[in-house]
C-alpha cells in the first residue's frame, strides 16, 4: 500500500468567509454543521477581470446593516451588501489632478463603524491610503434605493509621506487613530479627528558594522481593541550580518581557486550560494586563524523581523522579533491583546506573543505559497489565511492544526470573516446571517438569541475582546429594524 | 542446537503447509543454510504459480478468440502515476476562471502572438567549463536568443537592463562545481521567477548518433502539465519560443513532465513509408536514426536526437522578477508538504 501521511482534516465550526481575488472575484465560502463541517464555496460574485483586482477589503459587520467596502485596481471603491453581494455604491477614488490610479494604487481601506444617528439617511465612513500617501477620508451617503450612485457628501484628503510608498495601513480599535508605514516611510500614527501626526517611529539604530536597516514596512496593525498606543508592525528581508565559528579543514586548491570543504561548512556555504549573496570565498571576509583550523567568518543573513511600538514609551521598537527570512506580509491580532499572528512571503504562518517577544508556534499545514492576508473570527478560536497558492486554509488556533483547505481557483489578496453567520435548528435548509436584508420565514432576533447563549455556554466567553460591542448593538438593532426594514 | 532445529524445522514445515501468508518468514530464520533454503523454494514456488497463472490468462484469451467471444479484459498493473493522489488544483477544461487568468497573466501578450519572445541567457558570477558549451547549445535551440556575459553585475540591474532592452525572458544559468545545476528563469517586465534544479545534463556531442539542429522555428511539445502550477510553468516555457513553429523544418522541442520532473529532449524527425522490409525514404536524410517510433500504418516517424538532454526539477516560483529581498513565493517546495510518495505538483 502507498505510504501515506494524511492529515485527518477535523471539520470546522460553522462559519463563513468571504474571499477577494487578483480577478476581481468575491467568493464566498461557508461551513455549515456544528461540528465537522466542510467548507464550500456557496457563492461568487463578480466576473472575472484583471483590471478589476481587488487590493483591499473591509467589513463592517454588524448585525443590523452589514456592509462590505472593496478598492479596487482601477482606482474604483464599492460598497457591497455582504450577504447577497449587491452593490450599494461605487465610488472613485481619482483625484483630477493627482497621480493617474496605475501608479497610485489603493493600498489600505477601512470602512468606520460609527455611524451618525442624527443624520435620517445612513452615511457612512471610508478611510482610503494610496501608495503615493494619499489618504483621503470619505462620508458617502447610502440611499436606499440600491443604485450605483456616486454621491458623497464630504471628502478631506492628505498625505501621509513625502517620499517613498505606502505599503500599510490600519485603523485602531477605536477608530480614532490611523497607522500608516511602508517602503522609507517609518510609521506613523496620524489622530484622525484632528488630521495630525502625532507620532513617527524611528529606526533601530545602526549595527555593529555600520550597515543601515533599510526602512521596509510591509504589514502593521494595532495590538489590541482598547488601546491605540501598541501596534506591531513586520518589515521586509533585510540583510544582517551574524558572526560565527565554522569548524572546518579548508584546502586552496590553486587551479580553481575554490575552497573545499567538509559537510559542516556546507550548509554556511549553501546559504550564501542560495541567495545568491556577492560573497566571494576567496575574498577577504573568510579569514583563516592560524595554527587553529577555527574559521571566524562572517555570515550574511537575510531575516525579516516584526516589531512591537509603543507610542506611550519611546519611538525605537519595544521589542523586536526575527522571523526567517521572506517578507512579513500580513499581521493579525488576537482578542487577548497580546498574541499576534504573522504570515511571510514562503506561507509560513506563526503565533507569536508579544509580551516576551517569543515564538508560540508555526502553523504546519502545507501552505506553499506567501500569505496576503489572515483573519481572525471574532468568536470561534478559527483563524483564516489565503495567499498566493490560492487556497484558503482554515486554522484552529489552540492546536495549530489545519481546520480544512479549501481551493479557490485564483490567488487571492484578501479574506474577511462574517461574523454573524449563525446555526439554524433546520439544518436542511438555507442559513442565513438574521439581518433584515433578506427576506426569511423565521424570527431572526429570536434565532440569534437562541444560538448566542448556546455558542456561549459552549466556547468559553470572549466578551471582553468581541469586536462590536453586542448588547449595544442589540439594543440597537430593536430600533434599528424598524428603521432599517424599508430597504 | 536442539531447540534451534526443532524451531526451524518447524517452522519449515509450517511455510510449507500455509501460503506464507502467516507470520514465518524467512528473515526470522537465524540458521542461514535453513533460512536461505526455505527462501529459494518459496521463490521456485511463487514462479510455478506465475506461470500458471500466465498460461491459464492465454489460453482463456485464444479460446475466447476462438469463439468469437472477448476476450477477458487485460489488467492495468498500477504505477505511480495511475496511482496518483487526487489533486483539485488539476485544470478542468470548462473552467472559465482559468480562461480568464490565463488572459490576465503576464504570458498572454507572448502568446497571443501580439509580442515575440526575445531571450537574454546569462551565467552566474563565477564561470565554470561546462557552463558556457551548455550556454551555446541553448543559444540554438531557442530561437532569438542572445547571450551576454556576467561580469559583476547585480542581478536586478541586469533585469532592469533587460527589461530596457525588450527583452521578454531572461535565463540564468547557475553553476556549481564546475557543472551547471539550476536553471532561473524570469519572466519580463513583471514577469514570475521560476527556479529549476538541473540535472542529468548529456551535451550535443554526448549524444550517440546525434543531429545538428536547423534554425527553423521548432514546434513544441508539453506534455503533462495538468495543475494549475504545472499549466503556469508550461505557459512560461512556452513564451520562450515563438508561437509560429515551422513544421516544414522538422524539428520538436519536448517537455515532458512526470512526477515532477520535466525533462527536455530535441529531436528532428522524418515521415517515412514502410511498405515491406526496405524502407522507402521521403526526404533528405542525413544520417542513421538514433530512436525508431514505429507507428502501426504505413507511415512512420523517425527520430534523431539532436541538442542537450536535460532534466529540470521546479524548486520554486516567486511572484514578480528575481527578489531575495521581497519576494513572495507562489509555491515553494516545503519538506512537510510531501506527504506521500503519490503526491505531485506539477
Amino acid at each position: 500500500m502507498p505510504r501515506t501521511s494524511t492529515l485527518e482534516c477535523p471539520g470546522c465550526p460553522p462559519i463563513r468567509a468571504l474571499t477577494f481575488d487578483v480577478l476581481g472575484l468575491v467568493k464566498v465560502t461557508e461551513a455549515r454543521s456544528k461540528e465537522g463541517g466542510i467548507p464550500k464555496v456557496v457563492d461568487r460574485w463578480g466576473e472575472p477581470d484583471s483590471s478589476k483586482c481587488i487590493l483591499a477589503a473591509s467589513i463592517d459587520d454588524r448585525k443590523s446593516g452589514p456592509l462590505l467596502a472593496i478598492a479596487r485596481k482601477g482606482g474604483m471603491i464599492e460598497i457591497l451588501n455582504p450577504l447577497n453581494g449587491h452593490p450599494c455604491l461605487s465610488i472613485s477614488n481619482i483625484i483630477d489632478n493627482g497621480p493617474q490610479p496605475g501608479d497610485d494604487a489603493i493600498v489600505g481601506l477601512h470602512l468606520f463603524k460609527k455611524q451618525n444617528l442624527d443624520l435620517s439617511s445612513r452615511s457612512r465612513t471610508l478611510l482610503t491610503c494610496t501608495t503615493k500617501g494619499n489618504a483621503s477620508m470619505r462620508s458617502v451617503e447610502l440611499t436606499s434605493s440600491h443604485a450605483d450612485s456616486t454621491s458623497s457628501v464630504s471628502s478631506r484628503t492628505w498625505n501621509v509621506c513625502a517620499s517613498g510608498n505606502i505599503l500599510c495601513s490600519q485603523v485602531d480599535g477605536n477608530e480614532n487613530y490611523a497607522l500608516f508605514g511602508g517602503k522609507g516611510v517609518e510609521v506613523n500614527v496620524w489622530d484622525l479627528e484632528q488630521g495630525t501626526k502625532i507620532w513617527t517611529a524611528k529606526s533601530p539604530p545602526k549595527n555593529s558594522l555600520g550597515l543601515f536597516t533599510p526602512t521596509w514596512f510591509t504589514s502593521a496593525t494595532f495590538l489590541s481593541k482598547d488601546d491605540h498606543r501598541k501596534f506591531v508592525a513586520g518589515t521586509n528581508s533585510h540583510q544582517v550580518i551574524s558572526h560565527g565559528k565554522f569548524f572546518f579543514y579548508a584546502q586552496m586548491s590553486s587551479k580553481e581557486n575554490n575552497i573545499l570543504l567538509v559537510p559542516e561548512m556546507q550548509d554556511f556555504w549553501n546559504i550564501l550560494r542560495s541567495s545568491f549573496l556577492p560573497l566571494d570565498p576567496n575574498s577577504a571576509n573568510v579569514v583563516r586563524k592560524q595554527g587553529s583550523d577555527v574559521l571566524h567568518s562572517t555570515l550574511l543573513q537575510r531575516i525579516a523581523d516584526v516589531r512591537l511600538y509603543d507610542i506611550s514609551a519611546q519611538r525605537r521598537p519595544v521589542i523586536s522579533f526575527d522571523f526567517r527570512e521572506t517578507p512579513i506580509k500580513a499581521v493579525a491580532e488576537d482578542q487577548d491583546g497580546y498574541t499576534i499572528y504573522i504570515g511571510n512571503g514562503s506561507g509560513d504562518l506563526a503565533s507569536v506573543d508579544m509580551r516576551t517577544g517569543k515564538l508560540l508556534g508555526c502553523f504546519l499545514g502545507k501552505c506553499s505559497g506567501s500569505i496576503r492576508s489572515i483573519a481572525r473570527h471574532p468568536e470561534l478560536p478559527v483563524i483564516a489565511s489565503c495567499g498566493l497558492d490560492s487556497y484558503l486554509r482554515f486554522w484552529d488556533i489552540k492546536t495549530r492544526k489545519v481546520l480544512s483547505a479549501v481551493f479557490l481557483k485564483q490567488p487571492l489578496t484578501n479574506v474577511v470573516f462574517d461574523s454573524n453567520f449563525a446555526e439554524e435548528e433546520v439544518p436542511s435548509s438555507v442559513v442565513d446571517p438574521p439581518t433584515e436584508a433578506q427576506n426569511t420565514n423565521e424570527t431572526q432576533e429570536s434565532d440569534e438569541e437562541e444560538v448566542q447563549p448556546l455558542k456561549r455556554k459552549k466556547k468559553s466567553s470572549k466578551h471582553s475582546g468581541s469586536k462590536k460591542p453586542k448588547p449595544k448593538k442589540r439594543s440597537k438593532k430593536a430600533q434599528d429594524e424598524t428603521v432599517d426594514d424599508s430597504s | 542446537m536442539g531447540a534451534k532445529r526443532k524451531k526451524t524445522e518447524e517452522v519449515g514445515g509450517d511455510d510449507e503447509v500455509g501460503g506464507g501468508k502467516k507470520q514465518i518468514l524467512p528473515s526470522m530464520i537465524k540458521n542461514k543454510e535453513k533460512r536461505s533454503a526455505v527462501h529459494a523454494k518459496l521463490k521456485h514456488q511463487k514462479k510455478i504459480e506465475k506461470r500458471k497463472k500466465a498460461k491459464a490468462r492465454e489460453a482463456a484469451e485464444k479460446r475466447a478468440l476462438e469463439l468469437g467471444e472477448e476476450p477477458p479484459a487485460k489488467k492495468i498493473p498500477h504505477t505511480i502515476e495511475n496511482t496518483r493522489e487526487f489533486d483539485e488544483t488539476v485544470c478542468k477544461p470548462d473552467d472559465e476562471e482559468l480562461f480568464a487568468g490565463n488572459d490576465a497573466d503576464e504570458f498572454s501578450s507572448i502568446l497571443n502572438r501580439k509580442s515575440d519572445p526575445k531571450i537574454l541567457i546569462t551565467t552566474c558570477r563565477f564561470n565554470s567549463t561546462r557552463g558556457p558549451a551548455f550556454i551555446s547549445e541553448l543559444l540554438s535551440v531557442i530561437p532569438n536568443a542572445h547571450y551576454y556575459k556576467r561580469g559583476t553585475y547585480d542581478l536586478k540591474k541586469i533585469v532592469e537592463y533587460a527589461k530596457k532592452k525588450d527583452f521578454t525572458s531572461l535565463i540564468v544559468v547557475h553553476t556549481n562545481r564546475r557543472e551547471p545545476d539550476a536553471l532561473l528563469i524570469i519572466g519580463l517586465p513583471d514577469g514570475p521567477t521560476a527556479h529549476f534544479k538541473l540535472s542529468k545534463l548529456v551535451l550535443r556531442k554526448d549524444v550517440k548518433n546525434h543531429g545538428n539542429p536547423t534554425s527553423h522555428i521548432p514546434e513544441l511539445v508539453l506534455n503533462n502539465f495538468t495543475t494549475r502550477l504545472g499549466h503556469r510553468i508550461g505557459r512560461m516555457i512556452q513564451s520562450l519560443f515563438p508561437q509560429a513553429p515551422n513544421f516544414g523544418g522538422r524539428r520538436v522541442v519536448t517537455f515532458h513532465n512526470q512526477r515532477d520532473f520535466i525533462f527536455f529532449r530535441h529531436h528532428r524527425y522524418i515521415f517515412e513509408s514502410k511498405e515491406s522490409k526496405q524502407g522507402d525514404s521521403k526526404g533528405n536524410k542525413d544520417k542513421d536514426a538514433k530512436g525508431e517510433k514505429s507507428s502501426r500504418g504505413k507511415v512512420v516517424a523517425r527520430l534523431q536526437e539532436c541538442g542537450p538532454r536535460f532534466t529540470l526539477k521546479l524548486i520554486s516560483l516567486q511572484h514578480g522578477t528575481f527578489d531575495t529581498k521581497g519576494g513572495e513565493y507562489e509555491w515553494v517546495h516545503k519538506p512537510e508538504m510531501d506527504t506521500s510518495r503519490r503526491r505531485f505538483f506539477l
